[in-house]
């Protein structure tokens, strides 16, 4: 058995699939079946594509329902289940609020902008059917940038799964959907980078078959003047979240460790540990003070 | 208000409805294939009066494919074939010690049944539907069914609800008729409907709940047996619980399932089932199993055949319609390749008059005790 290691770019952000298969030519295939998958899901959900699902649907705000396929279906099913376990916290339409905290601005938006933009923000006002969705308002948007790359992660995985592949590894961006183990029989182990000291480990932690995300306000944020923010959105008060630096996860699939991350991160006060504490996940939370929490961070 | 303990719950029962991971059609095709001794003990030979105390073995061997077929549909295939040898119970009388002795068959009996059932499954978004036809066949049983059944999913993927109906109609032609008196020809049906839900509790468990109702009607008595008259109709109802608990620090999972079962002949019975699922690595799995069962004797149950009563006045002395419990214990190895899973399992079972929470007068003596061995191989391409 042979360690197979593939490094590319999609979604973007760096990725890498470490699987181990004796056979060359079999891993290559592989390989193109799981790069295939991931290019696949990015090209009909990007938002920078014109023709992709996302902006379909975002096209037609304000005007009739347009149908979409289960698979997009199941993923708004997912978002819809998000925004209700997280007191709508979690909305795939606030996207649009990267238009009132963006780069180069100077101050806090004055008031009227957050009331322009928080408008047309709110998930309770989409209107859906198991195979439509209507945007109401014009300029509304759904942006499925919170959950694809971590489903892309799983997706990809089942796709070896189903291949007979057994232990393997798939990191996409920082979201890692993991099986099996090491050819030592030693789990996979997973470096958590420190979100004041880019470059370096906080914790490294060994994963079974599962997955482990994070989210930090280190890696993507909007600068204003000297200061950075997060790039996470409260959708109700409309201010970047800023209570936590950084958290990570570990549940059964990606997309779950990836949504209960930005859940934690949009959660103010004590409510984020709370919320991390009732889920009886591993986590590994940073504060604004820099201190840890969580039961991986004994790891 | 909701419960933050089910969020991930919650978002796991989402999850699932991916296609990614949905646990919809199935996505490869399976062949397993498994041989089964079972093998009764023989009966106390001073229990028995005339015959054989040497009692069945049967051996079994089972094919089953499951394929998916295009988009949304996939095909079962599954037959049996069993041979049977021994002896059986025709009848009980009153021995000498003023206990019931056994009238056996002689120890010649060798005979065959062969089944083969068929269904098919549509899967769709929130739901499945699936229509089943199944026949067996022996040289004096022949028995064909058919079954319809849905799932449906909630909208949270929390839970399910199913509904199954079926209806069998059989056909018995005892052999011998003439030379021993017994029924030439009869005929029973049964309808059945079955309803269960399934409600996902956490991240780690799940309770489902079931509910059926039987109806037979026909001829249900036990032609083989020198005396036994069992009405011709009966009702009965079952009510289950099954429960599923995951424990990620044991990487174990276990079943607990219980079961109580009533009729209008007057018997009711429960069962106890568990199991631990223990995963040892990978690719090795242990299941240590128990089951407990106790069931009241039939209101027209006697020790012995009464030849007084008026042939038309229900009686039966079969030993499956005393009161009696029974214990089985066993063990189960699995081991899973990529490909294959092999799996090796020894079940011993004994009943007594004693385990029953409504014994019989006396205890039967033809109660069962029995091991059951299986070897099965599963194939997955």
């Amino acid at each position: 058995m042979q360690l197979r290691y593939i490094r590319f770019k999609a979604m973007g952000c760096p990725c890498e699939i470490r699987f181990f298969h004796h056979d060359d030519a079999e891993a290559e295939r592989l390989a193109d079946i799981c790069l295939t998958e991931i290019r696949r899901l990015e090209a009909k959900y990007s938002r920078y594509l014109p023709a992709s699902v996302t902006n379909q649907i975002n096209d037609a705000a304000g005007c009739d329902p347009v149908m979409i396929d289960p698979e997009t279906s199941a993923l708004l099913d997912y978002a819809h289940t998000c925004f209700n376990q997280s007191d709508g916290l979690f909305d795939v339409t606030s996207g649009v609020l990267r238009h009132l905290w963006h780069d180069g601005l100077l101050d806090t938006p004055p008031p009227s902008e957050f009331e322009k933009w928080l408008a047309i923000v709110g998930w309770q006002k989409v209107r859906r059917t198991a195979t439509s969705i209507a945007l109401p308002l014009a300029g509304m948007e759904i942006d499925f940038g919170g959950v694809v790359k971590e489903y892309a992660a799983d997706a990809t995985l089942a796709l070896l799964s189903q291949e007979g592949v057994r232990d393997c590894l798939v990191n996409l961006g920082g979201d890692i959907a993991v099986l099996g183990r090491l050819a030592n029989g030693q789990p996979w182990e997973v470096g958590i980078t420190h979100p004041e000291l880019p470059g370096q480990v906080i914790a490294s932690i060994q994963v079974g078959s599962g997955a482990i995300t994070t989210s930090g306000s280190y890696e993507r944020f909007i600068r204003i003047g000297d200061k950075k923010f997060s790039h996470l959105i409260n959708p109700v008060t409309g201010i970047p979240a800023d209570n936590l630096q950084s958290v990570t996860v570990v549940a059964p699939k990606a997309i779950i460790a990836g949504s209960i991350c930005t859940i934690a991160m949009l959660r103010e006060q004590e409510g984020a540990l709370d919320f991390l504490n009732s889920t009886h996940l591993p986590f590994l939370s940073v504060d604004k003070l820099g201190t840890c929490h969580g039961s991986l961070q004994k790891e | 208000m909701k419960h933050k303990s089910s969020t991930v719950a919650a978002l796991t029962g989402a999850a699932m409805s991916l296609p990614a991971f949905a646990a919809t059609q199935p996505a490869e095709s399976t062949i397993s294939v498994s041989l089964s001794q079972y093998h009764e003990a023989d009966i106390p030979s001073d229990k028995v009066v005339v015959g054989s105390n040497e009692r069945y073995d049967i051996e079994v061997g089972k094919f089953k494919l499951v394929t998916p077929i295009g988009a949304d549909w996939s095909l079962t295939v599954d037959t049996t074939r069993e041979t049977m040898s021994g002896a059986s119970p025709w009848g009980t009388l009153y021995g000498t010690t003023g206990e019931p002795n056994l009238i056996m068959s002689g120890a010649t009996i060798s005979e065959s049944r062969t089944s083969l059932a068929i269904s098919s499954t549509r899967y769709t978004d929130k739901a499945s539907y699936t229509l089943g036809v199944s026949k067996s066949e022996e040289n004096d049983y022949k028995a064909t069914s058919y079954q319809v059944s849905g799932e449906w999913d909630r909208e949270d993927k929390l839970s399910t609800f199913a509904l199954a109906f079926s209806y069998s109609s059989d056909e018995l032609s005892p052999t011998d008729a003439v030379l021993y008196g017994r029924v030439p020809e009869a005929n029973q049906r049964s309808r059945s409907i079955s309803g269960s839900w399934t409600q996902v509790l956490s991240k780690n468990a799940v309770l489902q709940s079931g509910i059926s109702l039987t109806k037979k009607d026909g001829y249900l008595s036990d032609p083989y047996k020198l005396l036994d008259v069992r009405p011709d109709e009966k009702t009965q109802w079952a009510v289950s619980l099954r429960y599923r608990h995951f424990y990620d620090n044991r990487n174990a999972a276990l079943h607990l399932d219980y079961r109580y079962y009533d009729d209008d002949w007057g018997i009711d019975s429960h069962t106890i089932d568990l199991s631990w699922h223990q995963n040892l690595g990978v690719r090795f799995q242990l299941v240590p199993r128990i089951r407990i069962y106790s069931q009241a004797e039939a209101s027209f149950f006697e020790a012995a055949d009464d030849y007084s009563l008026p042939r038309d006045q229900p009686q039966s002395s079969d030993y499956r319609l005393s009161g009696y419990g029974a214990l089985s214990v066993g063990l189960k190895a699995i081991y899973k390749l990529p490909a294959w899973t092999v799996s090796l399992s020894v079940d011993q079972y004994r009943s007594d008059e004693r385990f029953g929470h409504n014994k019989s007068q006396y205890e039967h003596p033809a109660l069962l005790d029995f091991t059951l061995t299986n070897l099965g191989l599963e194939y997955r391409f």
